[in-house]
């Protein structure tokens, strides 16, 4: 594999500073959608590179990713725009993949993990936008109190940050498992590394979710979320949830 | 049907019924909490069964779900947990019924409550690490929840968000234990674990460290994340703005879930050297300043928050002195008297505000008007039995369940603590205005032993029922040493602290607390600090507001992509 290639399977599993590439194209999308099908296609570009390549990942390459999924880790603590949000958290969470392909696990297995990574990251996008629309931004601290007002989209997005954020049972918690349990003997502080980028993303996770969801409803206008998208949200993360337990799992 | 599959229905019970409220809860209403406390009396039932056959069989078994993980286990530990966890989660349950009837999200509630209940059964049953990490995880995202649970209220979930960040603060070092051992044994399972591991304890190191040791270390810091150790127990005391029945079920068992896990562990623990010294030295520090902290509150909750971490601290100091058992029997125990004391709360409050209901009696001086006798004799017969009978109480009382117990240090260390216990009530009691002061003494001295006697047999049956292989006791109690002439050196001089502080006390009460002078400035200065709660709170409030400053400056100086 030239090293052309591996710079741009850099593009597509971000690595920083050439991440900057899908966040300012991300800025840009403003269409919910558009920015679904990014969230889901662009890491299994990157996958798709390494595939044709077959040749081990270098050592240096795991510091950058690590480094590169720490530091969008920390600055979604900072963000408030939603859009913005998960941009960073996929943008960390994509870069790990490179510790898992480090690590020898099989590609495909590897290709879940992205899959598992950015469903729920695509499913929040779209709720961002239809945050907008009721509000005429996806911003957190901004109004609050979906909770009292929405709770229909309220239980939606908690079980959507939930997933993001790698909870129990869902997806992307046994792709960070087998990560850091992959990672444990041979780079113990790669191991601890990811451990504290999951505490970083708990962490954004819960002010994302507190400066949406708490606080007293101020604007009862505002019309919840139809049942039937309820549903199929709800449907959606069922179906990420069994798929965690049966194949993250590997329950099968 | 065998007791591990029916301890995998225990779990499952609560579980069913969190997934029915929440389905069906419009057309419930009400009868959300039926249905929940009917599924957790079923389930306390059940587990009070499989304790039963526990206890009289006596045997141990597991049941795999499917694949390498999903496995439950039916032994001691878990039979016993399983019990107390359902028995202090059905009262939690009934009082809530119409505790939270007013309150807005009261089928939510239900269902949390009740999803809680089941991953703790999890918890306690889970026989692969994988089960346990899934498990200790939910714990922690299904309490921010539950504290949280007044979606209207900021700083209630301000302070759930501690909660939450310290109990995954402590995942992480259990996730790596959990790598270090599927690395060096290919199995997740903690049985096949735990015998592989007994059957040649030195033949794995990581780094040149064994790995025994290793993983005892970080699971030990894991139990202290949980058990709000110091450093890690800025949150216990702030989690009051959630409701009273979660403060409850948190003090009375979430808490204590770092007693178990050290127990779970405990065949992990028998192959190190010097993780348990430093287990009793963390336990030590929390004892000592959470039971100071406790002191300075005059906010009932509060109040109760740092007992439970003074409490905390002495579970895990049991551990740290290899009485693996009474850590147990302390949760146990400690569950079921801070339970009620927060249920009883509110009616406490709701009753002081209408009249104090303090008697003034000989207590009520002594204790709160810090009024005590002078100059009473005969004070050198007195001085004599405040020393004596509490020795002799728990040596009478401990030779009664095992003849070798005094040659384990951990032991030892156990026997002091009692014996200044003891000779603290009968100092105190000696203090006290009174006129019938050999009445008064005599009840003391029958109290203590009750307590002794009754906290010895106690924890024997348990350490009988937990652990009933005699060597794999002496296993535990080994690993808790530490080298003969540093223990004589350290009891020698924790003994002279003690008997210097009686002593300062005595003098600072016979002649003034001496207003005015250095001393009382230096006093003045300590009451400030234990007051502001060393400044611990501030100052990781004051990091994570710089933390995220940090972040919003790098958002901009990298124009937000």
């Amino acid at each position: 594999m030239s090293t052309a290639t591996y710079w741009l399977a850099g593009v597509f599993l971000p690595l920083f500073p050439l991440s900057m590439a899908f966040n300012g194209l991300f800025n840009r999308v403003r269409n919910a959608p558009l920015r679904a099908t990014l969230l889901l296609a662009w890491p299994q570009v990157g996958l798709g590179l390494g595939l044709a390549a077959g040749v081990p990942v270098p050592h240096w390459y795991v510091s950058l990713a690590l480094f590169t999924s720490a530091l969008y880790a920390f600055r979604a603590l900072g963000v408030r725009e939603v859009g913005q949000w998960v941009g960073y958290l996929a943008t960390s969470a994509w870069a790990l993949l490179w510790v898992a392909l480090f690590n020898g696990t099989d590609l495909q297995m590897v290709r879940l993990y992205a899959f598992g990574f950015s469903l729920p990251l695509a499913m929040l996008a779209v709720l961002g936008s239809v945050l907008q629309q009721r509000f005429g931004a996806a911003y957190t601290g901004l109004y609050g109190g979906l909770a009292q007002m929405l709770p229909r989209l309220a239980g939606v997005l908690v079980g959507v940050v939930l997933a993001i954020i790698a909870a129990p049972l869902f997806p992307a918690f046994f792709a960070m498992l087998a990560t850091v349990v992959a990672a444990t003997p041979r780079m113990p502080l790669a191991a601890v590394a990811v451990g504290g980028i999951w505490l970083l993303w708990s962490w954004a996770g819960v002010r994302l979710l507190q400066g949406l969801i708490v606080g007293p409803a101020d604007d009862s206008r505002v019309v919840d979320i139809s049942l039937t998208s309820t549903l199929a949200y709800t449907a959606v993360l069922v179906l990420l949830f069994f798929s965690g337990l049966y194949v993250g799992g590997g329950l099968l | 049907m065998t007791m591990a599959q029916l301890i995998v229905v225990v779990a499952a019970l609560p579980l069913l019924s969190a997934v029915l409220i929440q389905l069906f809860s419009t057309r419930l209403s009400r009868g959300a909490a039926r249905l929940s406390v009917t599924a957790v009396s079923i389930t306390f039932a059940l587990a009070v069964a499989v304790l039963v056959a526990a206890v009289v069989r006596g045997a141990s078994g597991q049941v795999a779900l499917a694949g390498s993980w999903g496995i439950f286990l039916f032994d001691p530990l878990s039979s016993l947990m399983a019990a107390v966890i359902a028995g202090i989660s059905l009262i939690v349950h009934v009082y809530s019924v119409r505790y939270m009837a007013e309150e807005p999200g009261y089928a939510r509630f239900f269902v949390l409550l009740d999803a809680m209940t089941s991953t703790l059964l999890v918890m306690v049953a889970a026989g692969d690490l994988i089960t346990l990490l899934i498990a200790w995880h939910l714990v922690g995202i299904l309490l921010y929840f539950l504290l949280g649970h007044d979606t209207r209220s900021h700083s209630a979930h301000r302070y759930a968000f501690w909660t939450l960040i310290t109990y995954r603060f402590g995942d992480l070092p259990l996730l790596l234990a959990a790598g270090l051992l599927y690395h060096a044994y290919g199995t997740w399972s903690l049985t096949e674990i735990f015998a592989r591991m007994g059957a040649g304890p030195a033949l794995h190191s990581v780094f040149g460290l064994p790995l025994a040791g290793l993983v005892a270390g970080l699971v030990a810091i894991a139990a202290f994340a949980r058990s709000a150790q110091f450093l890690l127990h800025t949150w216990l005391p702030y989690t009051m703005a959630g409701p009273t029945p979660v403060s409850a079920l948190m003090h009375a068992g979430i808490v204590n879930a770092g007693g178990f896990l050290i127990n779970r562990f405990a065949p992990v623990f028998v192959h190190t050297v010097s993780v348990l010294p430093w287990v009793f030295v963390v336990g030590l520090v929390t004892a000592l300043i959470g039971s100071t902290l406790m002191l300075t509150q005059n906010d009932i909750k509060k109040s109760l928050g740092y007992s439970t971490m003074g409490q905390m601290g002495f579970m895990i100091m049991e551990c740290g002195v290899g009485a693996f058992s009474l850590a147990i029997f302390h949760l146990i125990s400690h569950g079921v008297f801070k339970g009620t004391l927060f249920l009883g709360a509110g009616g406490v409050i709701n009753e002081a505000r209408k009249d104090d209901g303090i008697p003034k009696d000989e207590l009520y001086t002594f204790v709160v008007e810090r009024r005590s006798a002078r100059l009473r004799r005969p004070w050198i017969l007195m001085a004599a039995i405040t020393l004596a009978v509490p020795v002799t109480i728990l040596m009478i009382a401990h030779s009664l369940v095992a003849q070798n117990y005094f040659q384990e240090q951990g032991a030892i260390v156990l026997l002091f603590f009692g014996w200044v216990t003891g000779a603290q009530l009968i100092f105190a009691t000696y203090r006290m205005r009174t006129g019938n002061l050999w009445r008064l003494v005599t009840l003391s001295i029958f109290s203590f032993t009750v307590v002794v006697v009754g906290y010895t047999l106690i924890s024997h049956a348990f350490d009988l029922f937990l652990y009933p292989d005699e060597a794999f006791r002496q296993q535990i109690y080994a690993a808790a040493n530490i080298g003969a002439l540093r223990f004589d050196v350290l009891m020698a001089l924790v003994a002279a602290a003690i008997v210097a502080g009686w002593v300062l006390t005595y003098y600072s009460e016979e002649y003034g607390n001496g207003r005015g002078s250095r001393r009382g400035r230096l006093w003045l200065t300590f009451y400030a600090l234990v007051s502001r709660e060393f400044h611990l709170t501030d100052l990781f409030s004051r990091m994570a507001r710089a933390l995220l400053m940090t972040s919003r400056r790098l958002n901009v100086w990298l124009r937000w992509v």
